[in-house]
């Protein structure tokens, strides 16, 4: 797919484009390249493709196809597809009856009258920051194939960043989008916590499990966060708040926001190219001042805590029947969260309370702070360690250093892209206070037309 | 707190996993072992900050 998702919208409703030629021309990518990289673990020909001429006929009706008419999707395969069963990355889930429904995200891109054409790759049950899944395959990079995709969304990412897809959903945990974005070089948005409904995906710590699109550009991301967001009794941490749509909002400029880069915790332990790709947005946005977060290393802590503690018990029945049908990536760290005393889970919980208050002040005085998404490019395929400013560290769990202090309080973030020539991709969180998506999706449309960041097709 | 030696951790796993009737492969217990003490690890770095006694989680339940 050369052009976004809204392009190709806007090709389909105008009539110079069929939707059946936009799936075609994905169907064909995704059976060019996806025996190298490994996205997909379903690609759904038949239905898509009846899908996309059920939007022609709409179209010859003369009746309104919705915004995304005709744009092909993809979804982490942790999301429902009724008909398929849901894997989330397990060998475990594959033993399930195919989903009766589709999940909520799913379903309201497809009555925005996007087309899905697969579901994608992720590491186990959404517990990993690479995608190196045992049982179906790591998935390559598309910007350098040793290297990984990031993950848990990694195929999502990957899908995106190739081109399979002009648009994927993927899930976020600590990081799980912004990773993969970063790591592919595409543009992922995880939203406020409760804005999207996760109703009929499959969960990983509910406290703080988010969904949301990658893409590769900021007016796809607005567009499939219209279609997705809003109030859904059936989620309990769904917010109650209307939607409020972002579209229109999404070229009024940066005019009156005050940014600011987040500093100490968020300008150390990374590689100098990853500050120096913060501070190449910042001059963009003339944002001068820098400012500090409450005990962030505190906060990543409380995080992986309540994340361990909540995988570990949500898995435990399957722990203890079949614990070697897990993935030997997840298994140990799965066990390890469910032998946690309660006490330690209950006390993340409340330094939660703690820091999002502190936090709350911060986002007075600021519209968007400014952070790297990860520390370094992406690593090769089965690399252990890596070093970072001479340091030797865990590769894969530090991947999260950045974005675990921010999705720990649910705070809406955009990874962009920022490229430079012949280099690996890197991204850049913009970070805003809860429910102010459109101030984000506003910086992100800036930079995109200043050519700050850019996601082209790898 | 300081970080839980493996013997320790490794004790710890084997006592909680009993305790919870979750059969614990012994030749997996020094791996498992080594996740729990970086958990713990990162546990103390929370128990460690004092927080006011009116500080409460905010979980989302509505009866």
């Amino acid at each position: 797919m050369t052009t976004d998702a809204v392009g190709i919208a806007g090709a389909v409703r105008e009539r110079r484009l069929s939707a059946r030629d936009a799936v075609e021309e994905a169907l064909t990518r995704i059976a060019a390249r996806d025996r190298e990289l490994n996205c997909f673990t379903a690609v759904l020909g038949e239905s898509a493709r009846r899908d996309a001429a059920a939007v022609d006929a709409r179209i010859a009706a003369g009746e309104d196809p919705g915004p995304l008419a005709g744009a092909p999707f993809a979804v982490k395969n942790l999301f429902d597809v009724a008909g398929l069963t849901t894997l989330a990355g397990s060998r475990i889930n594959a033993d399930r009856p195919p989903a009766t429904r589709d999940a909520a995200p799913v379903a309201a891109l497809r009555r925005a009258g996007a087309v899905l054409v697969g579901a994608l790759n992720m590491d186990e049950y959404a517990f990993g920051f690479t995608t190196e899944n045992t049982h179906y395959g790591p998935t390559r990079n598309p910007r350098d194939p040793e290297r990984v995709a990031g993950g848990s969304s990694g195929g999502s990412g990957a899908a995106v960043a190739a081109g399979l897809v002009p648009l994927a959903l993927g899930s976020d945990t600590n990081g799980s989008i912004r990773v993969p974005a970063s790591l592919c070089g595409v543009f992922g948005l995880k939203p406020t916590y409760g804005r999207i409904s996760r109703r009929g995906t499959a969960l990983f710590a509910g406290s703080f499990d988010h969904v949301g699109p990658l893409a590769r550009s900021t007016r796809d991301l607005a567009a499939a966060l219209d279609a997705m967001q809003g109030p859904d009794p059936a989620d309990p941490v769904a917010s109650r708040r209307a939607a409020s749509p972002t579209r229109g909002e999404v070229s009024r400029g940066i005019a009156g926001l005050r940014v600011a880069v987040a500093g100490e915790h968020f300008a150390r332990g990374g590689e100098p190219e990853v500050f120096a790709a913060v501070a190449e947005v910042a001059r963009a946005l003339d944002a001068r001042g820098t400012v500090s977060l409450p005990e962030p290393q505190r906060a990543r802590a409380a995080a992986m805590v309540i994340t361990a503690a909540e995988g570990g018990q949500l898995h435990l029945p399957d722990l203890r029947a079949r614990p070697n049908d897990f993935d030997p990536m997840t298994r140990d760290r799965f066990l390890a969260g469910a032998l946690l005393p309660a006490g330690v889970y209950l006390a993340a919980q409340r330094f939660r309370s703690w820091y999002r208050a502190r936090v709350r002040e911060i986002f007075e005085r600021v519209d968007v702070l400014l952070a790297p998404t990860t520390p370094y490019t992406a690593p090769r395929i089965g690399q252990d360690r890596i070093l970072v400013g001479g340091v030797e560290v865990l590769a894969r769990g530090t991947l999260g250093l950045y974005t675990q202090p921010l999705s720990f309080i649910g705070l809406p973030v955009i990874s962009v892209p920022v490229h430079r020539a012949g280099r690996l991709p890197l991204g850049v969180q913009l970070v805003g206070a809860p429910f102010r998506e459109s101030t984000l999706l506003r910086v992100a449309a800036f930079l995109e037309e200043r050519g700050v960041i850019a996601a082209p097709i790898a | 707190m300081s970080a839980m030696d493996p013997a320790a951790a490794a004790e710890y796993a084997e006592r909680a996993a009993a305790a919870i009737g979750l059969p614990l492969d012994p030749a997996r217990v020094p791996a498992v072992a080594q996740q729990l003490a970086g958990l713990l690890a990162a546990a103390a770095l929370v128990l460690d900050f004092p927080l006011p006694e009116d500080v409460e989680p905010a979980p989302v339940f509505e009866p």
